[in-house]
């Protein structure tokens, strides 16, 4: 059990860092987040399908095509209300995640589709335990991402533009940082991220335009357990997440549905009680 | 003379929609379906702007809906309550739930409020399907109100409007005015003058969750069939939302306006798509949000002074 909560929370924490990295640097709770997952989820798909790319190798055409969107998007709407009030943005991008995914709806049904990748049913044992093969790759890419972005963010003048950024926006400005350059690039970075996150959904479940709400929602349920904008707490919230939900689906009659409602608790829980989140940045 | 012209259209319109059933409900029971479905969203459209006006923006309207509709079809198929009787309990249900969730996140602001709210929806949405009393994910039936006549459902759901819209009206016109509009513009600046805060904060909720939670028993008993997946919807808080933003926030006629408009739009794009209609919504949050900050009610005001200054 404890293991398949942590194979999950790997995706988990790629899905979330893209948001936290939204909201930390620009200040963006950007509710379309999920909806740029769900694209990069139909692209590995038609990729596979159409021209037999394996999801796996399809990582960097997902992302650079995600990380153009999501530049785009950022040009034409969410730019215009960076410094209008905090609901306005929210609504903005909540306005973007419903179109995002009617379209989706219009262009290929709501049915879900599945990636037939060959080695979807592939089990390896690890120990005395035996795992899917692609839960385990997904968890060790999603993890290197993870922590690749880490790197960025420690040691890039990249990374130290961003960070500069988050912290005071004028102040970077001053020191001859252009903001709105960095706000661009934080922006396709995430959205980049969420479609490489996206891409392992369809290697590893199937993909269906109602995906990105859920994963919205449980990137919420993480960042807000780990305090808005604290990427370093992504990791130990995701962890929270995945293996309380395989608690409740191992030890719960009928824990399968109620397995959907434990990100929920742990939001409303985690807001109610501590609003700053559980980790220290 | 303003003031009369006014209360002219309103009595037109009131009149025209009192007597609609009785020239539609025979040769255009289309119309009065259509005609009936706009008031139950121009119902829920000014609930939601009714919470909004104390700057709560919540995500939660489905679930003050779906608690209506579930409370009121098992009161009346379980306890054999009159069917007008459930369906005001439902609204009482709903102001109930409403009371312990605006206590609970009446620290939260912006963001964190509209997330809280949403979770709030969705956990409810989660245990309507687990729970074995609410039918599970396949539902409840629920008995038909009025002997399923179509013109007196629709003469129901208009009272429950007039009655919204009066209590809107009301609240717009008295000192609550002040004390919703000074919290949501400062909460702190509102405390220190004096304005209870806590106490306008749970009461928008609790009125606003009433006549969602009536719209909901309502719903229940006219398509007579309820799931956690269309009680609990996410488009109904969704529709709830947009249709006050785009028709115009804070007022009485704008959440109408909004109702009305996109609910025709709607029901024009469904035929042409067969799913994704909903696609308009998000669209029209965006432009409104990027173009229009005032929604329909305040276009029509400044093409208005436009027209008058050339």
């Amino acid at each position: 059990m404890v293991i398949f909560g942590v194979l999950r929370s790997g995706l988990y924490a790629l899905t979330s860092v893209g948001l936290a990295l939204s909201v930390g640097v620009i200040g963006v709770v950007n509710f379309a987040h999920g909806e740029f997952l769900m694209l990069g989820a139909y692209l590995g798909y038609w990729l596979f399908v159409s021209y037999g790319i394996d999801p796996l190798l399809a990582i960097p055409i997902g992302a650079a095509a995600l990380f153009a969107i999501g530049g785009a998007v950022f040009r034409a709407g969410i730019q215009r209300v960076l410094r209008a009030p905090e609901l306005n943005q929210m609504l903005l991008t909540f306005g973007i995640s419903i179109f995002l995914q009617n379209l989706a709806i219009i262009l290929w049904t709501g049915d879900p589709r599945t990636a037939a990748v060959s080695y979807k049913a592939t089990a390896v044992p690890l120990g005395p335990l035996v795992v899917g093969l692609p839960q385990l790759v997904v968890f060790g890419l999603a993890m290197a991402f993870v922590l690749g972005l880490y790197l960025v963010l420690g040691r890039s003048r990249l990374g130290k533009a961003m960070r500069a950024v988050a912290q005071n926006r004028v102040g970077a400005s001053l020191i001859g940082i252009e903001v709105d350059r960095i706000y661009l690039l934080t922006f396709g970075l995430a959205c980049a991220l969420a479609g490489v996150a996206g891409m392992m959904v369809t290697l590893q479940l199937s993909t269906s335009p109602f995906i990105g709400l859920l994963y919205t929602l449980k990137a919420f349920a993480i960042i807000v357990m780990a305090g808005l904008g604290n990427i370093n707490g992504v990791i130990y919230a995701s962890l929270v997440l995945g293996l309380s939900e395989a608690f409740v689906e191992f030890y719960v009659p009928q824990g399968g549905g109620w397995s959907e409602g434990v990100f929920f608790l742990l939001i409303l829980v985690v807001l109610l009680v501590r609003p700053k989140g559980l980790f220290r940045s | 003379m303003r003031r009369a012209g006014a209360g002219v259209t309103l009595a037109v319109l009131v009149a025209a929609a009192v007597a609609l059933p009785f020239w539609a409900g025979r040769a255009q029971p289309y119309y009065l379906q259509l005609a009936l479905n706009i008031l139950i969203f121009a119902v829920l459209a000014l609930s939601w702007d009714l919470l909004a006006r104390t700057g709560q923006l919540s995500l939660a309207h489905a679930a003050f809906f779906g608690l209506g509709a579930y409370a009121s079809a098992l009161l009346v198929t379980l306890a054999h309550v009159p069917i007008a009787l459930g369906i005001a309990a439902g609204g009482l249900v709903a102001v109930i739930a409403a009371t312990g969730l605006g206590l609970l996140t009446l620290r939260l602001r912006g963001i964190y409020f509209a997330i809280a709210t949403l979770a709030f929806s969705e956990t409810l949405r989660v245990i309507a399907k687990q729970m074995r009393f609410t039918g599970g994910s396949s539902g409840l039936i629920a008995p038909p109100l009025l002997g399923g006549s179509l013109p007196a459902q629709y003469l129901f759901i208009l009272a429950i409007l007039v009655a919204a819209v009066a209590v809107s009206w009301g609240i717009n016109r008295s000192r609550w005015y002040f004390a919703f509009t000074a919290i949501r513009t400062n909460e702190e600046v509102a405390g220190a003058m004096g304005v209870d805060v806590v106490r306008f904060k749970v009461l928008a909720f609790a009125i606003s969750a009433a006549f969602a939670g009536l719209a909901g028993g309502f719903y229940a008993h006219v398509f007579l069939f309820i799931n956690p997946f269309e009680a609990f919807s996410i488009a109904t808080s969704v529709g709830a939302l947009v249709a006050p933003i785009f028709g115009g926030l804070y007022s009485t006629v704008g959440p109408l306006i909004g109702a009305a408009v996109l609910r025709v739009g709607e029901e024009i794009l469904r035929t042409k798509f067969r799913s994704g209609y909903l696609i308009i919504y998000g669209l029209i949050l965006a432009i409104v949000i990027l173009y229009l900050p005032r929604g329909l009610v305040g276009l029509w005001a400044s093409m208005r002074r436009r027209g008058r200054a050339s």
